[in-house]
């Protein structure tokens, strides 16, 4: 991370909510001062408001949380930046007045796995392939419009990799990786992606913990250049009827850093097992990958998503690709996250799944040589769940993530999806329709 | 001496109707789903089952969202999916928190709307027995108070219950037919507090009784 060199009038605490949506608050540079070892009171509410703004109801509370009890968010102090001048950048983590992590906080999540995954001695670089879908209207002329029929930037062809792209589209662009840069995000590279107005974004490998943090800041970047270039950009799963968006997560695992997935003749036996373990959860992990109503119209076949529990070795119709041959890049793609998703929880799943193959030596099923999409029922490859309900039921029963990310981040992750759920369908979503209003209204801008 | 003959009583009828909801139902379906099988059950004590020999389709569409469920009538099975695709045989507009209040004039076959309404809009239990189902079913929800205090404001003041024992207790008070409504499924927890009902407990109390709510209303 860069080091501050500007005169600082003030801090952005900075941490997600369960929705994956950046929170915070700034204070000066005194109260920062003041508090930095002992961290900020913030009010628990922000793990149970919905995007909305209504309260989740639905479960029992656990007994950290009452009538809207005060929680400690206590400043990570190497994510530390200037993010612009004057002004300064932090991310932190919840904690408990008695010093424990707030379980449910997503950053203490990938941080308890991460530990996890040292005691067994291994370390986990990841990466991500973020896609966002830029639109010419400025965020305001988008909140007009309830955010429907706005105009792709850089023309309403879709295309991929055309270097073609109207300057409009490029400046943006341009100015992301410009800022990535000044705030210290390493990233590898940037495209044209399918869709008209979308790109695509890569984040170089680091350790799960940075890398949400990265994540998480650059989305908040996009949309900061977006909004200074009068702009606007979307991270829905769906933004538009027509085109889904994802982000497709790389993990492998090294120690005394050498690659343990890679093997002479393909997948390793810790790689077998990591994908045994991805694929045993991926049910569950659908309801944290796919967190919202739109999340779920993605699944269609061939058009991109994966739609079945599946992995091959180098087949990115399958939900888990398998990269074999290279000692330095024998990776997994885990390809099943919208790009929606809550960067550290999407980790957390990950983690939990490559933790559960490992430790329990799980066996993946048969690698799927053929296209996984349109698969017959009589191959035996389960579908991924394609609702909120059925992919919550599915997280509600997996004994595997229940045992790595917890029983009260399971039961309260599945009862505030159960709340989206109601919501949706009682407040105005239409389940019918290609993309509702409703979704429209409540995703476009957030997580 | 005319010989008698003894003549069994008949038996209470224990066959009903079968209520078939679909899938993954979505909560409307649910609640109307739910809202029948109440409705058939009281065939079973005695009354008579209103949607039994039922033949048809009728489309019930909520009046202010896009909620739509079909439900099939097929004698002595009815089944409840969600949405409405091809041309039903009778069709009607309703207000979902207002205990299936029709806010249009039926169209179609208005026999067959009239009877599905009857059945969708079955007079309120009391409440004392409405709040003693209610707390049976809540029991197995995590988390869920102890006892239930209830005090309702009836036509001869206010009546009091409790249901439950142990040491953590939940407060609901309101208009007896309002609160019957809600233990019953009819009404919703949370709407109802903007109509007059009134909580005594912690919000984490009325998170868990909303969920205890949701299990009598939509069966999730």
């Amino acid at each position: 991370m860069s080091d501050t060199t500007t005169a600082r009038r003030a801090v952005r605490l900075e941490a997600t909510n369960h929705e994956g949506s950046l929170l915070g608050k700034n204070v000066s540079s005194a109260k920062f001062e003041a508090g930095k070892e002992t961290g900020f009171a913030f009010a628990d509410i922000l793990f149970a408001i919905d995007l909305n703004n209504e309260i989740v109801l639905g479960d029992a509370f656990p007994d950290w949380r009452g009538n809207l009890y005060d929680i400690q968010m206590i400043p990570d102090l190497t994510t530390l930046v200037e993010w612009k001048p004057g002004l300064d950048s932090v991310i932190g983590d919840y904690w408990l007045k008695d010093g424990t992590p707030v379980p449910i906080c997503p950053r203490n999540l990938v941080r308890r796995l991460v530990a996890r995954l040292a005691d067994d001695g291994y370390d986990a670089p990841v990466a991500v392939e973020i896609e966002a879908t830029l639109f010419e209207e400025s965020v305001q002329e988008a909140r007009s419009r309830g955010y429907r029929d706005l105009t792709p930037l850089g023309g309403s062809t879709g295309a991929t990799y055309h270097l073609a792209r109207s300057g409009d589209w490029i400046a943006y662009m341009e100015a992301v990786v410009e800022r990535l840069d000044r705030v210290g995000i390493a990233w590898e590279a940037w495209t044209d992606e399918a869709a008209p107005g979308q790109t695509e974004l890569n984040l170089a490998p680091t350790d799960p913990v940075r890398l949400g943090d990265n994540w998480a800041r650059t989305r908040q970047v996009m949309r900061e250049v977006a909004h200074e270039l009068g702009h606007t950009v979307s991270f829905m799963a769906k933004p538009t009827a027509g085109f889904g968006q994802g982000a497709h997560i790389n993990v492998s695992l090294q120690s005394d850093g050498v690659n343990r997935f890679f093997a002479e003749d393909g997948p390793s036996d810790l790689m077998r097992n990591a994908v045994g373990g991805l694929l045993a959860t991926m049910e569950g992990n659908t309801s944290i990958a796919f967190p919202q109503i739109t999340s779920y119209r993605r699944l269609v076949d061939l058009t991109g998503p994966p739609t079945t529990v599946s992995w091959g070795v180098n087949n990115k119709t399958a939900a888990v690709r398998a990269i074999t041959g290279h000692p330095k890049y024998s990776r997994l793609e885990y390809r099943l996250p919208g790009a929606d998703v809550n960067p550290y929880l999407a980790l957390a799943g990950v983690l939990a799944g490559v933790l559960a193959g490992i430790e329990q030596r799980i066996e993946p099923p048969a690698e799927v040589t053929d296209m996984a999409w349109c698969l017959p029922d009589s191959r035996g490859v389960p579908r991924i769940p394609d609702t909120m309900s059925k992919a919550g039921a599915a997280l509600d029963a997996d004994p595997l993530l229940r045992e790595y990310l917890g029983d009260e981040f399971v039961d309260f992750w599945v009862a505030s999806r159960r709340w989206e759920w109601m919501e949706f369908h009682t407040k105005g979503g239409d389940p019918f329709a290609e993309l509702s209003a409703w979704e429209s209204q409540r995703y476009f801008e957030f997580p | 001496m005319t010989e008698s003959t003894t003549i069994e009583a008949p038996s209470p009828r224990l066959e009903m109707t079968r209520i078939l909801v679909e899938d993954d139902a979505t909560p409307v379906v649910r609640l109307i789903g739910r809202t029948l099988r109440d409705a058939a059950a009281v065939a079973r004590d005695g009354g008579d089952d209103l949607v039994a020999g039922l033949l048809g389709t009728v489309a019930v569409r909520s009046h202010d969202t896009p909620q739509a469920a079909t439900v099939t009538l097929a004698g002595d099975v009815v089944e409840v999916t969600s949405g409405v695709f091809g041309e039903p045989a009778a069709s009607v507009v309703v207000d979902l928190n207002a205990r299936f209040g029709p806010t249009e004039e039926p169209t179609g076959d208005a026999g067959l709307a009239a009877a599905l309404l009857r059945a969708l809009r079955l007079p309120m239990a009391p409440w004392r027995d409405a709040a003693a189902r209610f707390w049976e079913v809540a029991r197995g929800i995590p988390g869920i108070p102890d006892v239930l205090v209830v005090e309702a404001l009836g036509a001869n003041g206010v009546e009091r219950g409790r249901f439950g024992e142990g040491a953590t207790t939940y407060g609901i008070a309101g208009p007896a037919d309002l609160l019957a409504g809600v233990f019953s499924g009819a009404d919703d927890l949370l709407t109802s507090l903007g109509a007059g009902v009134q909580v005594q407990g912690t919000l984490a109390q009325l998170s868990v009784m909303t969920a205890a709510s949701w299990k009598v209303r939509f069966d999730v």
